[in-house]
């Protein structure tokens, strides 16, 4: 979204670089007495091709290094002052430079014009101020308003720029946003219910604090990563479900069964997690024994499907309700909408009296480069 | 008895260890310290079986001990890292390292570590501060080093049971756990011990010590039956193969 302007913004620089920038005078030089060579062969007047391109070249040359300097000094005045107030101070400019430029032109060509008798400097720079002041002054205002249309041209790709990384950053920071709130809620129960266990089992406190140090790790190192391979969403939420189990302990049977060609696709960080946190808390939790959680990932066509099966109350009896969910929810679903628009969809469904059916789809995403999980053979 | 030096900056770290470790009767902890230079010293001068050993310490680091302790030519301890960083696994690995414990770690967590250096199964010392393994060169792996859940592991292969193929994955089967690795099944089948593990499917590596008994079913399959009763298809093509190699 951003590589291309920033591509147009080098060429226009490219423009500017003195090499090139002279090289177009020159070349505009050279066409020009291209021209009036052909011209005064027309009419009869042989002059040497040689001379006619050394004058042009000479006088072209000469605009160009002048009209560079007044961008190296003046540009940045020229491209975003006041219009008004550089047409003011461009006009007697105008003037200064145009007698220079002859002066200076003058000073290489003692000969021009040719074939007249014995001039001093001063009466060839009248001669060929009378000649030419006017071209000098359309010149010179042509390279004025080429520098002021740089301006706005560069001022526009600035904009464009803005508007197109603004809109990265804030579809970004929402998203981040969104993965926060799913966060420390999750973490403060985790810890609860670690303070609470620190009383009554250590061994078991002890193995939670690890568990829960296992999550921190596996969500510090995705950093910002708003999608990851499948394999690394399972492998959290598998921590997850092990530590669940210690609360539930043998209240619920669970099952977690996923294609293994979809461990490589690309998923949104943490979509697993409170769904299935939904699932014990409005469903498993009600339950004495017998609690069934089962979380599949399969293909469909090119789309990838999620479904969490978990038995419990049922919709109506819980406070689970299509619309009106938690917000751990509703932040997955808006997740699903920033990421794959109307491609992605999230389903509610009450199966049965006391089994509920939450079921994600969205577009298969590969990742190409895997990340740098550390494995390695040794041999003594 | 098994003698033991801890080092670690933090005090209550250190208490930890000495805690969880009266628990191993073999056990004596012969000294704690807070640097670098003190492990050196006290390394040199208790020369204890397995140094517990802290990463990150003022002044030089955790691999610093262990390059100046191997520049010694005296029977290196085994060590035992650990730490809070997870991104020193593979450094720690490839110095011989017996296991890489990430804090928090639980007790069974480093009875694990503990039982490790009980087997010998990093017991030749002369390899220890010797040049790095490089796995490939050399000759079938002992051990493979992987991230499982949060989890950093040494794994010895002569713990794994099976291995199962799922597409660009392997499935680690060990007695407690599996483990998902991104490998390829014919890469691992090339690094491990063909007098420990055969193919016997597209699909199965077995650890020949955990075969109990290879079965023909009665609709003509065969299977291979693990200690543990865990049953596995067998190929046909691989059949003549395990047959043979439970006969050697």
């Amino acid at each position: 979204m951003t590589v291309q302007p920033k591509a147009r913004h080098r060429t226009q620089l490219v423009l500017m670089h003195p090499v090139v920038f002279l090289g177009a005078w020159v070349l505009l030089g050279t066409v020009l007495a291209l021209q009036d060579w052909i011209n005064l062969h027309r009419w009869g007047y042989h002059i040497s091709f040689v001379i006619e391109l050394e004058a042009w070249d000479m006088e072209f040359l000469i605009f160009g290094i002048l009209s560079f300097l007044m961008w190296r000094f003046a540009g940045t005045f020229i491209q975003n002052g006041r219009l008004g107030r550089v047409l003011a101070a461009a006009f007697p400019l105008s003037v200064a430079v145009s007698v220079l430029k002859e002066m200076t032109f003058v000073l290489f060509f003692p000969n021009l014009p040719l074939n007249r008798p014995h001039m001093s400097y001063w009466e060839r720079l009248q001669f060929h101020l009378y000649a030419n002041v006017v071209n000098d002054m359309v010149i010179f205002w042509c390279s004025v308003f080429l520098f002021r249309g740089l301006g706005y041209y560069q001022r526009s790709l600035k904009s464009e720029n803005i508007a197109a990384q603004l809109e990265v950053q804030l579809s970004n920071a929402r998203l981040s946003a969104l993965r926060m709130q799913l966060n420390p809620h999750f973490l403060f129960n985790a810890m609860n219910s670690i303070s609470s266990l620190m009383r009554t089992d250590v061994d078991a406190a002890d193995e939670m604090l690890e568990q829960l140090s296992s999550l921190l790790r596996i969500s510090l190192e995705r950093g910002s990563a708003q999608l990851i391979p499948l394999s690394d969403e399972i492998e959290f939420i598998e921590v997850y479900l092990s530590m669940q189990d210690r609360r539930y302990s043998d209240r619920i049977r669970r099952r977690v069964t996923v294609d293994p060609e979809l461990y490589d696709v690309l998923v949104p960080a943490m979509i697993l997690q409170p769904i299935v946190e939904n699932a014990y808390v409005h469903g498993l939790s009600k339950i004495e024994k017998n609690g069934d959680l089962l979380i599949e990932v399969h293909r469909q066509q090119s789309y990838v499907e999620f479904t969490i099966t978990n038995s419990g109350v049922g919709l109506i009896a819980s406070s689970q309700k299509p619309s009106g969910h938690g917000v751990g929810i509703s932040n997955l679903c808006n997740r699903l909408r920033l990421h794959y628009g109307e491609k992605g969809s999230f389903e509610l469904t009450q199966l049965d009296s006391n089994l509920v059916r939450v079921r994600i789809r969205f577009p298969i995403q590969t990742s190409d480069g895997h990340s740098e999980h550390p494995t390695r053979f040794g041999a003594e | 008895m098994i003698q033991v030096v801890l080092a670690d900056d933090e005090v209550l770290a250190r208490q930890k260890l000495r805690q969880l470790l009266r628990e191993e009767r073999d056990i004596e902890v012969a000294g704690e310290c807070a640097t670098a230079s003190e492990t050196i010293e006290l390394v040199r001068l208790v020369k204890p079986n397995i140094l517990f050993l802290d990463i990150r310490m003022p002044g030089m680091d955790g691999f610093d001990v262990i390059g100046a302790l191997s520049e010694d030519r005296l029977p290196m301890p085994a060590i035992i890292f650990t730490t809070a960083y997870d991104q020193y696994a593979l450094r720690a690995f490839e110095v011989h390292a017996v296991d890489y414990l990430l804090k928090p770690f639980t007790a069974e967590r480093l009875h694990t570590a503990i039982y490790r250096v009980r087997e010998g199964a990093l017991a030749n010392e002369s390899a220890m501060g010797s040049s790095e393994v490089d796995a490939d060169a050399l000759g079938p792996a002992t051990r493979i080093v992987f991230k499982s859940r949060g989890r950093i592991l040494f794994l010895p292969v002569a713990e794994i049971r099976w291995v199962v193929a799922e597409e660009n994955y392997v499935r680690l089967c060990t007695a407690q756990d599996t483990h998902l690795l991104r490998e390829t099944m014919s890469h691992l089948e090339t690094r491990l011990d063909p007098q420990m593990f055969l193919r016997v499917h597209r699909s199965y590596i077995v650890n020949l010590n955990h075969v109990k008994e290879v079965r023909t079913e009665q609709n003509g399959e065969s299977i291979v039956v693990m200690n543990d009763g865990h049953k596995l298809a067998m190929s046909r093509g691989y059949r003549s193969r395990i047959l043979e190699s439970m006969r050697r």
